[in-house]
């Protein structure tokens, strides 16, 4: 169950956060890698659920695509003098985001029950 | 804004994670202390990170420069939890003492041209010996009468050249001339092609980044069309989140 959902999302802020307090944790003996990964799987999930059920944003993203590539259903997409536009017309620009994005549907719906 | 959404996202996110894992570490018998512990650390990461204002007003001035840093590690893999903390205790001193004492055994044993030391120091350093020895064998009948004259007598004819010309001098100025050039040609080389083919793209991995899904993926010539959702956007280090996103990008 908990491999339905995808890990990449580790990656982020948040999860970068919970994976140092994790390894602080085992370094310092409180808990075992298990039960991390145990924590991990668990984050995996929640975040993905509570993305579904509580984000509901919506924003355009334009610019250049350096580079492109589709490994093993993940696209990852390179974009140059990106601008999102979030909502009330608010506008976000960067000269270089790297996107992750891996496939929608059947794995997360699976998981979601 | 969905910048500001992302503080109560992630206060849910950390909630549901605690509450749910709760029963995991009573199975485990950990303390509830030790969970406590990890909600405090992960809520405080998160604040230091300022991806966000987090109602608080906890000023965070600590770093928060591990977090960008730290992509590319988690990206080697998700179980990668043993190199922060093996780097830590075992610093790598090892190969550093044992250089000097070859480089101070090998002109000790240059200078008397003693049989059984020089044939050890020649094993030690294993480079000179294999040279030395793959000339002589390549005449077959003279290396077997060279060995048997060793084996017999304590002839100096064999040694003083086997000790004297082909010794330690030009061996190990060879020695010391060769990994020189390797490392520098082979160091060069492997930075020049990784740095022309991972700046364009994996450099500077601390940059923007997008966690998320994909509906659909579409191009016509090079136009391309995305319906990206579930995103967590890090740019301009803030965090933004997003339901749907619409790509479109010129290649």
């Amino acid at each position: 169950m908990a491999s339905a959902y995808y890990e990449f999302y580790r990656g982020s802020s948040i999860g970068m956060a919970l994976t140092d307090s994790l390894d602080e944790l085992i370094t310092s003996g409180a808990i075992t890698p298990q039960l991390a990964m145990k924590v991990l799987q668990q984050f995996d999930k929640s975040l993905a659920d509570t993305m579904v059920k509580q984000v509901k944003a919506k924003t355009t993203l334009k610019g250049h695509l350096k580079t492109y590539r589709l490994c093993d259903d993940v696209w990852t997409f390179i974009v140059k003098n990106a601008s999102f536009k979030m909502e009330q017309n608010e506008m976000i620009t960067t000269p270089r985001i790297k996107i992750i994005a891996c496939k929608n549907g059947d794995a997360i719906e699976a998981g979601k029950k | 804004m969905s910048n500001k959404v992302v503080p109560p996202i992630y206060r849910a996110v950390i909630d549901d994670v605690i509450a749910a894992i709760r029963p995991s570490f009573e199975d485990l018998g950990v303390a509830d202390d030790v969970l406590h512990e990890l909600q405090q650390k992960w809520e405080e990461k998160v604040i230091a990170s300022r991806v966000a204002d987090f109602d608080p007003a906890q000023p965070a001035p600590p770093a928060h420069h591990p977090y960008p840093v730290a992509l590319p590690q988690y990206a080697v893999g998700g179980i990668t939890y043993i190199p922060p903390s093996a780097a830590q205790p075992r610093p790598g001193v090892k190969p550093e003492p044992v250089d000097p004492r070859y480089a101070l055994a090998a002109p000790q044993y240059a200078l008397p041209p003693l049989p059984g030391p020089s044939l050890g120091s020649l094993g030690g350093l294993a480079f000179p010996a294999s040279m030395y020895r793959l000339p002589q064998t390549d005449g077959p009948a003279g290396s077997e009468d060279d060995d048997d004259e060793d084996d017999e007598d304590a002839s100096p004819a064999p040694r003083m050249p086997r000790t004297a010309h082909p010794s330690l001098q030009p061996s190990a100025s060879a020695k010391g001339a060769e990994p020189t050039d390797e490392e520098a040609i082979n160091s060069d080389l492997d930075d020049s092609d990784t740095e022309n083919e991972e700046d364009p793209e994996d450099a500077a991995p601390e940059t923007d980044i997008v966690f998320c899904t994909y509906d659909k993926v579409a191009r016509v010539k090079n136009k391309w069309k995305c319906v990206l959702k579930d995103g967590m956007i890090h740019t301009g280090g803030k965090d933004y989140l997003f339901q749907r996103c619409t790509g479109e990008f010129e290649w």
